[in-house]
């Protein structure tokens, strides 16, 4: 992602990226969440408190057995969990994603600290189980939080299969998936008739379409919300990163463009988590400001829709 | 999913990559294989000087070496170490395999031809493919660790290795021209998703040199050069 300008103009600012994060942690009015606590949302179905940010792997960990970018890998990952992270998604779609997340958490130590989200993605409905343990394996997790059925890709009788290993004790949440706003009529539906956990979908500041129909419905039925592409794969900081943040930003704990973009995601009430993903250890750690702080109230998220519509 | 969800996916989705985990590829190669591929140079000159004999034989050893740097740049890069993080280049890596085991069987079962050609703009093609396509990498990762050679990096191999269509008969090379188009479009597409720029000279060279191929190789009819 092409935001080096603005980040670099973030650290010199603020001195050290850290030192950026304890400030926000120190001085942001925090509405009710402690300074230093991170700001959780409780998973409807059963009251579990999770971090609002976590971390995506597409692209991101796709590195192979490239073991230098391995490493570059493993520190991002470390920064993530150090400052609060616990949710991590993926895919067997991602290439060589899974690997590299096992290979850091192997590294970390930090099995019992992840809640670990990945798909199944496979048109053979028949292979759910299949899929399901080849990732555990690569994760290298006893197993995982959570399992959802990718782009809804053979949905029925994938779902069917997570139903019944959730009723089994082989995972704990179940969801569905979409991206880029594909099949959202769908995605309503299944929605409104199966017994979801989660459901995860794209959402970010441009992309806003789920505000009308899929957000409040998942409010309605209990379901949590995870929210991928929240930098609309990076564009968000590439059209508008050289614009000055609005003056008023501080004012909704918002304190560079990271969190701009991110607050006002977790800041949707249906919205439980946000998982944003980068290869760099100083992206992440402005991504993980977002964990902390005030967030936007809903006069403060309509400006700050107004105020990008206007860039 | 529908025709529809299909279209409503683009390009860019299916890149699970970045460019540098790719540009990095060739720095991992070039550090793992030292110093073999030093061998794949040597090849890339023997080709040529054979290539500047008229005879049959040498005709075929060059083919027998092209046929081997098509299996090793196919199982060596793109099998070994593209294919784990995409894995239609795993595929494609095998596809290599068999293009190097289709120029073998056209080497083996007469599918080089023995009349004369123009060799000497051939050699000069040759060497301006093996010699110039090698940078692109290197300008893309700003490492000149990254250097493609013949023989290790496949679209060096791709597209140099199209000029042995101007030695196989007419009905090999219908056969020969299936990979490396399609590898065309694939890497094509692949560079353009990673906005690496420099590296979609290697696509464009593959279908020069099947041009140029062509144009070298005798026809019926007019005298070679």
């Amino acid at each position: 992602m092409e935001r080096r300008f603005n980040r670099r103009q973030f650290l010199i600012n603020t001195g050290l990226a850290g030192l950026a994060l304890k400030s926000q942690v120190l001085f942001a009015n925090t509405s009710g969440t402690p300074a230093s606590s991170p700001i959780t949302r409780r998973v409807p179905g059963t009251g579990e408190a999770i971090p609002v940010i976590g971390m995506g792997t597409w692209i991101t960990f796709n590195v192979g057995g490239d073991t230098k970018l391995v490493e570059q890998r493993t520190e991002v990952l470390r920064t993530f969990f150090d400052l609060g992270g616990t949710v991590v998604d993926g895919s067997p779609m991602y290439g060589s994603a899974s690997d590299v997340v096992g290979e850091a958490l192997e590294a970390l130590g930090a099995r019992d600290r992840i809640f670990a989200a990945t798909k199944i993605w496979t048109g053979d409905e028949s292979e759910t189980r299949e899929q399901a343990e080849q990732s555990r394996r690569r994760w290298g997790v006893d197993r995982f939080d959570l399992l959802q059925v990718h782009n809804l890709l053979g949905w029925q009788g994938h779902l069917e299969t997570l139903k019944a290993m959730k009723a089994d004790g082989e995972v704990r949440y179940i969801g569905i998936t979409t991206s880029h706003g594909r099949r959202h009529r769908e995605f309503e539906q299944i929605m409104k008739r199966e017994p979801l956990d989660f459901v995860q979908l794209t959402y970010n500041l441009l992309d806003r379409e789920v505000e009308d129909r899929l957000l409040p419905l998942a409010r309605e039925r209990g379901i949590a919300v995870i929210v991928n592409r929240p930098f609309q794969g990076g564009s968000l900081f590439r059209r508008f990163q050289s614009e000055p943040l609005p003056g008023w930003a501080g004012d909704a704990g918002v304190g560079n463009w990271a969190e701009f973009f991110l607050k006002y995601i977790i800041s949707h009430p249906a919205v439980t988590c946000a998982i944003p993903a980068t290869t760099r250890v100083e992206h992440m750690k402005e991504n993980m400001g977002a964990l902390y702080g005030a967030l936007p109230n809903a006069e403060q998220r309509q400006r700050m829709a107004d105020y990008v519509r206007s860039l | 999913m529908s025709g529809a969800d299909w279209l409503s996916y683009s390009l860019q989705d299916f890149v699970m990559f970045g460019p540098q985990v790719f540009l990095r590829l060739f720095v991992r190669i070039n550090q793992d294989i030292w110093p073999w591929q030093l061998l794949a140079v040597l090849v890339a000159i023997a080709v040529p000087a054979l290539l500047l004999k008229q005879d049959g034989r040498s005709r075929r050893m060059a083919l027998g070496l092209v046929s081997m740097a098509w299996i090793a740049s196919g199982y060596g890069f793109l099998v070994g170490y593209f294919g784990p993080i995409n894995w239609p280049a795993g595929w494609f890596g095998w596809a290599f395999v068999v293009q190097g085991g289709l120029l073998a069987a056209a080497v083996l079962f007469g599918g080089v031809h023995e009349r004369r050609l123009r060799n000497g703009p051939l050699v000069l093609c040759w060497l301006m493919a093996v010699c110039g396509l090698l940078w692109l990498p290197v300008v893309e990762a700003g490492s000149w660790q990254a250097i493609a050679l013949f023989g290790v990096a496949p679209g060096t191999t791709a597209a140099t290795g199209m000029l042995a269509l101007a030695l196989m008969t007419g009905s090999w090379r219908g056969l020969y021209l299936i990979v490396p188009l399609l590898w065309s479009l694939f890497s094509a597409a692949m560079f353009w998703v990673l906005k690496t720029w420099w590296l979609l000279l290697l696509p464009m060279a593959t279908l020069m040199g099947i041009g140029a191929a062509f144009w070298f190789s005798p026809r019926q009819g007019r005298s070679p050069g």
